[in-house]
C-alpha cells in the first residue's frame, strides 16, 4: 500500500531526476569531506607530541579550513538541488489536484467539507513535499553517515567500536515502541481538537438560541470539559514525545561515555594512540545526528504516508456525471426541455422526486412553486446535468441531455439560484464570467436589463467595484441581479430561475421581469418562485408537493381551485397589504 | 490586498506589550516556570560537562597513565548523564504542563468572551474567524510557549555556558576564537533581513492561493455551470507559481546562510589549531584542552544556527495572540447591572415606556413606542419588513438596550435584572429554527438537565412532535445531523415549539415563519402553537391573517413608531389603519 503510493509521488520526481542526482552527488561529498575533518585531526595530536613548526601547523589549519568551505560549498549543492525539486513537486502536485477538483462534480462535493479538502491541498501536500525533500535526504544522509562512520571507527578499534555500539540497540527498540505509540495518541489529539473546533463552530451557529434559553453556563461547562479532555490527551501524548529525545540523548552520551572509559585505557595501555582516540570521538559526535535523523524521518514517513493516502483519496475520485465524449454538432437549439418519468431516490424507499413528467415548449415561461423540500430545486438540476435523476429522460429538443457533451449543454443553460456564488473580483469580471469577451457595451446593456443601474451609479468605482470580503458588501438583491447579469451575457437557451428573485422588491422585480420579456422573447424561462407575484408571466404554473407535481394550469385556473397555490396566494395577498399599508 | 495585510502585522511584530501579556498568563504557573527554567539550566550544565571530563581524562589520566582515574572519571560521567536525562525529562513535561494549561485557560477565556459579545458582533465577524481564534491561534501561541521560548532560553544557556568553560580553560584562545564572531554577525543579518522579506512575501502567497483555492472549491458549481475551468486552472498556477518562486528565494538563502555558520565553526576549529598547536608546542596549554575546544566548540554553533530560525516562530506567535488580544479586547455591549433584582418573574406582564432604540447613532429604528400587555394576554405585532418588530423582540430579551425609555417585566425595568434573570422565564421560537447536530432529547432540553425524559415526552405528545419522534429509528434518543438536515422544514419548527413548552415560561415570544410547509404540516403547527399560547402571555410576529385574528392584542408598527395599539375589537371599531388592512384584503 504505501510503497505503491509512494510510486504515484516518486514519478513526480522524475522530472527533477537531474537535479536531484545533482544534489545526492553534493551530498555524499558533502558527507565525504565531513568525514575527512576528524581524520585530519587525529593526524594533528598525533603529530603534536612531535613538536609540530608553525608552518605544519599553519597546514593542519589550512587543510581543515579547505575540507570545511567545500563542505559548505556541497552543503549549499544539496539544499538547492534536493529541496528545491522537493518545493517544484509540491508545486506540480497542488495544480494536478486543482485539475482534479476542477473535474469532480457535486456528488463529490456534496460528501466533503471544504476545510476538509483545503486541509488536503495544503497540510497533507506540505507532509509529502518535507517526506519527498527533506525525508528522502535525511535516509540518504543517514545512511552515508552510518555506514562510513561505522567502517571508520572500525579501522580505527574494532573492540572500542563494539563495545561503545553496545547502547544501540536499545535505542533501536525503544524506537520502535515509541514510533507506534505516537502516532496514534497524534491521532487521538488531533480528533480531540476537532472536536473542540465543532463545538466553537455550534455554538457560535446556534449563539441566539442558547442565548435566548440562558445556556451560557451549561456551554461553558461542557467546552471546560471537552479542554480538560484534550489537556490530557496531550499530555499523554507530550510524555512520549519527552522520553524519546532525551532517551536518545541518554543513551548517545553513555556511548561516548564508554568510548571515554574503555578508549582511555587503550591509550593507557599503547593500544591506541590519542589522536585516534579523538577522532573516534569525532566520529561518535558525527554518529548523534543520524540516529535522530532516523526518527525524524520515520517521523515524517509516518506523517507523509497518511498525507499522501489522504490526497491519492482525491486523485480515486472520479466525476459521476460523465461528459459525453467527440463534439456534438454544433445545434442552433430552439429551448424544448421535456421530462419523461423522471424520479430521483435518496434510498431504496425513500422519494425525492417521483414519476415527473413536464414538457415546456420553446419560448415558454414555465412558472413552478411549491412548500419548501417539495423537490423543485432539484428537478430542474437535472437538465444542467449538475446531477442525474436515479429513473427516467431529459430531452433537449428531443436529444436525450446525456447524448450532449457536458459543456455543449451548459452552454444552452443559463441558471441563476436564490443565494448565487460571486467570486471576489470586480462586478465586470463578474458578469463576464462565462464568456469569453465582452465589449463594455454589452456589459452595460446587460447590467441595465439585470437592473443593476442604480446599484452601479452608487458604487464608488462603477462597475470596477469589488465584491465581497475585499470590497463592498453585497445586499441579497445585489448578488441575485448580477448573477442574473451573468446568465443573460451568455444569450441562453433555456432560463432557469430558482428563486432567484426572492431577494428583491415588487417594483425591481417588475422592472427585470419586463425587460427579460423584451430582450429574451425566444428564451425557455423556468421560473421558481415562492412568491406569487413573480409568476405573473408564467403562461403555465406547476405546483409540486412531496415530490410530486399536484397541480398545473394558469394563474387564474390554480387560484380558483382548492389547494397550496390558493393558500399561498391568499396568505401573500395579506402580506401585500400589510406592506402596501405600512410603509 | 493581502499583502497589504501582512505587512501591517510585520510592522507590530515588536510589540513588546503584547509580549509581556503573553507572559501574564504564566503567572498561575510562575513557580512551576521557575522550576522549570532552573532544570533547563540544570539540563544546560550537564550537556556540556562531557567534553570537560574528556578534557580531565586526557589530561589528568591517560597524560598520567591512571586507571583508577579514568574509572572514576566514567563514574561522574555516568551520574551526569542520568542527571541530565532525568532535568530533561522533568522539564519538557513540566513546561509541556505549563503550556497546555495556558493553553486551556486561553481558549476558556475567549469562548467565554465570545458568549458575552452581542448579536451586532456575530453579523459582523464569520464563525470561521472565531474558530480560528479560539482553535489555530491559541496552538500557534502553544507552539511558542513549550518549543520556542524553552529553546531559546536553552540556547542561550548553552552559549553562555560554552564561553564561561572556555574563557576558564584558555582566556587567550578564547578571544581569538573571537575573532570569527563578526564574520558571523554580518552573515546572521544578512540572513535575517533577506529571509524576513522572503517569508513574509512567501505568507502572503500562502494565504492568496488558500483563499483562491477556497473560493473556487466553494463555487465549483459555478465554475462548471458556466464552463470557466480551464480559466481557473490559469489564475491558479499562476498564484502557484508565484509562490514557489518566492519558496526557491527563501530556499536559497536559507541553502547559503546554513552552511556558511559551518564554514565559520571550521575556521574557529582551524584558529584552534594554529594558535592553540603553537601554544601547545612552546607548553603554554594542555592536549585535553585543545580537545575540549575543538569538541566545544562543535556544541557553539549549534544554538546560534538555531536561534536564527526559532525568530520565525517567535514572530507569527506574536501575530496570533495579538489576534486573539483584539478579540478579548472587544469590549461587552449589554453588561449587567452592578446591583440586580432577585425578584423573580412570575406573571409575564410586558411593559414598554417610550422605548427608544439605535442600532447606529441617532438612526432610530425605534421611536417612543409604549405599550402594556397583561399577564396571559396574546400581542399580535404588526408592521412591513424593516419596520422594527424583530428589534423590538431583541430589546424584550436583553440582546440590545434601549438608549432611551424603559422597558418592564412584572413591574420591574429590564435594567435592574441580569440577562439571565430577564431571559430565565421567556422562550422565544425563532422563525428559522437553529437545531444542533445531537439527539431529540438534547436539542429539545438544550444543556438544562432538570428537564427530564418524561417531561419531553409528555410534551412532544402534547404538541404532536412525538407523530415524527416515533417514527425515527432511535425515537427520543436519534441524532439529528449537522443544522437538522436530516429533518424537515416543518419538523424543525415543531421541535422548536417542543422546546419552548418544556423550558414552561410565563413569556412566549414566537416569530412566526413565513416559509410555507405542506397543508397537513401546517396545521400540526397551527395546533401546537395554540396550545403553547395558552396560560401564558404571548408576543406573535405575525404574517398571517388567521394568526392575528386569534391574538388578544394588535400593535402595528410602522418605522419604527407604534401606530395603533389595541384590543382586536377596539381597533375595528376605531376603523383605523388595521380595520382598513382587514378591509383591504376582504375586499380583494
Amino acid at each position: 500500500m504505501f510503497v505503491s503510493q509512494l510510486k504515484v509521488f516518486i514519478s513526480y520526481l522524475k522530472a527533477y531526476r537531474k537535479e536531484m542526482l545533482i544534489g545526492m552527488v553534493a551530498l555524499i561529498l558533502t558527507d565525504v569531506v565531513g568525514l575527512a575533518i576528524p581524520w585530519v585531526l587525529k593526524q594533528f595530536i598525533d603529530k603534536l607530541p612531535n613538536k609540530p613548526s608553525n608552518e605544519e601547523l599553519l597546514v593542519f589549519a589550512g587543510l581543515l579550513g579547505l575540507a570545511a568551505t567545500f563542505q559548505g560549498l556541497f552543503r549549499f549543492g544539496w539544499r538547492k538541488y534536493i529541496f528545491g525539486p522537493s518545493r517544484k513537486v509540491e508545486f506540480d502536485i497542488v495544480n494536478d489536484l486543482f485539475g482534479h477538483f476542477l473535474k469532480l462534480d457535486s456528488s463529490f462535493y456534496q460528501k466533503k467539507k471544504i476545510g476538509d479538502l483545503l486541509s488536503r491541498a495544503t497540510n497533507d501536500i506540505r507532509s509529502v513535499r518535507d517526506f519527498l525533500g527533506l525525508g528522502l535526504l535525511v535516509l540518504a544522509d543517514c545512511f552515508v553517515v552510518i555506514i562510513s562512520c561505522f567502517s571508520l571507527m572500525i579501522y580505527i578499534s574494532p573492540k572500542l567500536t563494539l563495545m561503545a555500539f553496545l547502547p544501540l540497540p536499545l535505542i533501536s527498540i525503544l524506537f520502535y515502541l515509541y514510533t507506534k505509540k505516537i502516532s496514534e495518541g497524534h491521532r487521538i489529539v488531533q480528533e480531540e481538537l476537532a472536536n473542540i473546533s465543532d463545538m466553537v463552530q455550534e455554538n457560535l451557529s446556534g449563539i441566539r438560541t442558547l442565548h435566548a434559553y440562558v445556556q451560557e453556563e451549561k456551554e461553558k461547562e461542557k467546552f471546560e470539559k471537552q479542554n480538560e479532555v484534550y489537556l490530557s490527551k496531550n499530555m499523554a501524548l507530550t510524555k512520549l514525545y519527552a522520553i524519546f529525545p532525551t532517551s536518545l540523548s541518554f543513551f548517545l552520551g553513555l556511548a561516548t561515555l564508554i568510548s571515554l572509559w574503555i578508549g582511555g585505557k587503550e591509550v593507557i595501555s599503547g593500544n591506541l594512540t590519542l589522536g585516534s582516540f579523538v577522532a573516534f570521538n569525532g566520529y561518535l559526535l558525527m554518529l548523534s545526528w543520524p540516529m535522530m535523523g532516523i526518527g525524524y524521518v520515520f517521523n515524517l514517513s509516518q506523517k507523509g504516508a497518511s498525507a499522501m493516502k489522504r490526497v491519492q483519496d482525491i486523485f480515486s475520485e472520479q466525476p459521476e456525471i460523465k461528459s459525453k465524449l467527440g463534439i456534438a454538432p454544433e445545434n442552433d437549439f430552439k429551448g424544448e426541455l421535456e421530462f419523461q418519468s423522471v424520479s430521483y431516490r435518496y434510498s431504496e424507499q425513500g422519494f425525492h422526486l417521483k414519476d415527473i413528467n413536464l414538457k415546456i415548449k420553446p419560448g415558454q415561461w414555465m412558472g413552478v412553486t411549491g412548500p419548501i423540500g417539495a423537490g423543485k430545486s432539484t428537478l430542474f438540476k437535472f437538465p444542467l446535468r449538475v446531477i442525474d435523476p436515479t429513473e427516467g429522460q431529459i430531452y433537449l429538443d428531443g436529444i436525450s441531455i446525456n447524448e450532449l457533451p457536458l459543456e455543449l449543454l451548459r452552454k444552452q443553460i443559463g441558471y441563476v439560484e436564490q443565494g448565487p456564488f460571486l467570486f471576489s473580483a470586480t462586478i465586470r469580471e463578474n458578469i463576464v464570467f462565462g464568456v469569453e469577451l465582452s465589449d463594455e457595451k454589452t456589459i452595460e446593456e446587460i447590467a441595465f436589463l439585470a437592473g443593476l443601474e442604480p446599484d452601479i451609479l452608487a458604487f464608488p468605482k462603477g462597475l470596477d467595484t469589488m465584491v465581497g470580503e475585499k470590497g463592498v458588501s453585497l445586499s441579497g438583491g445585489q448578488k441575485q441581479r448580477i448573477a442574473l447579469a451573468r446568465a443573460l451575457i451568455r444569450k441562453p437557451k433555456i432560463l432557469i430561475l430558482d428563486d432567484a428573485f426572492s431577494s428583491l422588491d415588487i417594483e425591481t422585480e417588475e422592472k427585470i421581469l419586463k425587460n427579460i420579456r423584451r430582450v429574451a422573447q425566444d428564451t425557455t424561462v423556468i421560473m421558481i418562485a415562492h412568491r406569487v407575484s413573480t409568476q405573473r408571466y408564467s403562461d403555465q404554473i406547476v405546483v409540486m408537493e412531496n415530490g410530486r407535481i399536484s397541480g398545473f394550469g394558469s394563474r387564474e385556473q390554480l387560484e380558483a381551485q382548492d389547494g397550496y397555490f390558493k393558500e399561498i396566494s391568499d396568505a401573500q395577498s395579506f402580506q401585500k397589504g400589510l406592506e402596501a399599508f405600512l410603509s | 490586498m493581502t499583502e497589504l495585510a501582512g505587512e501591517n502585522l510585520e510592522e507590530r511584530y515588536y510589540d513588546w506589550a503584547v509580549f509581556s501579556r503573553i507572559v501574564q498568563y504564566l503567572k498561575p504557573y510562575q513557580l512551576l516556570a521557575l522550576l522549570s527554567v532552573l532544570l533547563l539550566l540544570g539540563s544546560a550544565l550537564c550537556q556540556l560537562a562531557g567534553p570537560y571530563l574528556a578534557k580531565i581524562a586526557i589530561d589528568d589520566y591517560i597524560a598520567a597513565g591512571n586507571l583508577e582515574g579514568i574509572d572514576k572519571v566514567a563514574f561522574i560521567f555516568l551520574m551526569v548523564l542520568i542527571c541530565g536525562f532525568t532535568f530533561q525529562f522533568t522539564q519538557t513535561l513540566l513546561m509541556q504542563y505549563i503550556g497546555q494549561n495556558v493553553m486551556k485557560d486561553l481558549r476558556r477565556e475567549t469562548f467565554a468572551h465570545i458568549h458575552k459579545m452581542s448579536f451586532s458582533f456575530f453579523d459582523k465577524n464569520p464563525v470561521g474567524k472565531m474558530i480560528t481564534r479560539t482553535v489555530n491561534d491559541v496552538e500557534v501561541l502553544n507552539e511558542m510557549l513549550t518549543s520556542g521560548l524553552i529553546l531559546i532560553f536553552s540556547d542561550l544557556f548553552t552559549l553562555v555556558g560554552i564561553f564561561g568553560v572556555l574563557f576558564y580553560l584558555n582566556w587567550k584562545l578564547t578571544l581569538v576564537i573571537c575573532l570569527v564572531f563578526p564574520f558571523l554577525a554580518v552573515a546572521t543579518h544578512f540572513y535575517r533581513v533577506r529571509a524576513r522579506d522572503a517569508l513574509r512575501k512567501n505568507r502572503s502567497h500562502v494565504t492568496r492561493l488558500n483563499t483562491f483555492l477556497q473560493e473556487n472549491l466553494s463555487g465549483m458549481n459555478t465554475i462548471q455551470l458556466f464552463n470557466r475551468q480551464r480559466r481557473q486552472y490559469t489564475d491558479f498556477e499562476s498564484i502557484n507559481s508565484e509562490k514557489l518562486s518566492e519558496d526557491l528565494r527563501a530556499l536559497h538563502y536559507n541553502a547559503v546562510y546554513v552552511p556558511s555558520i559551518d564554514v565559520f565553526s571550521a575556521l574557529g576549529i582551524g584558529l584552534v589549531i594554529w594558535y592553540g598547536g603553537g601554544e601547545f608546542v612552546q607548553g603554554e596549554i594542555q592536549l585535553g584542552v585543545l580537545v575540549a575546544f575543538i569538541q566545544y566548540l562543535n556544541k557553539l554553533f549549534e544554538p546560534i544556527r538555531d536561534l536564527a530560525e526559532k525568530f520565525n516562530i517567535i514572530q507569527s506567535a506574536v501575530a496570533s495572540s495579538e489576534r486573539i488580544f483584539e478579540l478579548l479586547d472587544t469590549p461587552e455591549e449589554i453588561l449587567d447591572p452592578p446591583q440586580t433584582s432577585d425578584q423573580k418573574i412570575e406573571r409575564g406582564k410586558i411593559e414598554f415606556r417610550n422605548v427608544w432604540f439605535a442600532y447606529k447613532e441617532n438612526d432610530y429604528v425605534i421611536k417612543d413606542v409604549s405599550f402594556v400587555v397583561n399577564e396571559g394576554e396574546s400581542l399580535a405585532i404588526i408592521g412591513a419588513t424593516g419596520s422594527g418588530k424583530s428589534t423590538l423582540i431583541n430589546l424584550l430579551c436583553k440582546f440590545y438596550e434601549p438608549q432611551k425609555g424603559e422597558i418592564l417585566i412584572d413591574e420591574i425595568p429590564l435594567s435592574q435584572l441580569s440577562k439571565k434573570n430577564a431571559r430565565s422565564r421567556i422562550s422565544w421560537v425563532q422563525q428559522d429554527p437553529f437545531i444542533f447536530s445531537n439527539d431529540i432529547v438534547s436539542n429539545i432540553r438544550l444543556g438544562n438537565d432538570d428537564i427530564e425524559q418524561e417531561m419531553i415526552e409528555s410534551a412532544s405528545r402534547s404538541l404532536g412532535t412525538d407523530r415524527f419522534i416515533i417514527k425515527l429509528p432511535d425515537k427520543y434518543q436519534n441524532s439529528v445531523k449537522e443544522k437538522g438536515s436530516s429533518l424537515s422544514m416543518g419538523e424543525k419548527q415543531l421541535l422548536s415549539l417542543t422546546r419552548a413548552l418544556v423550558f414552561n415560561p410565563r413569556i412566549l415570544i414566537l416569530d412566526e415563519a413565513t416559509s410555507s410547509v405542506d397543508t397537513e404540516t401546517e396545521s400540526l403547527i397551527q395546533n401546537a402553537i395554540k396550545k403553547l399560547v395558552m396560560g401564558r402571555t404571548s408576543i406573535i410576529v405575525a404574517h398571517r391573517l388567521s394568526t392575528i385574528r386569534h391574538a388578544n392584542k394588535i400593535a402595528v408598527l410602522k418605522k419604527g413608531e407604534l401606530v395603533e395599539f389595541g384590543l382586536q375589537e377596539d381597533l375595528i371599531k376605531q376603523k383605523g389603519v388595521y380595520y382598513n388592512l382587514i378591509y383591504f384584503y376582504n375586499q380583494r
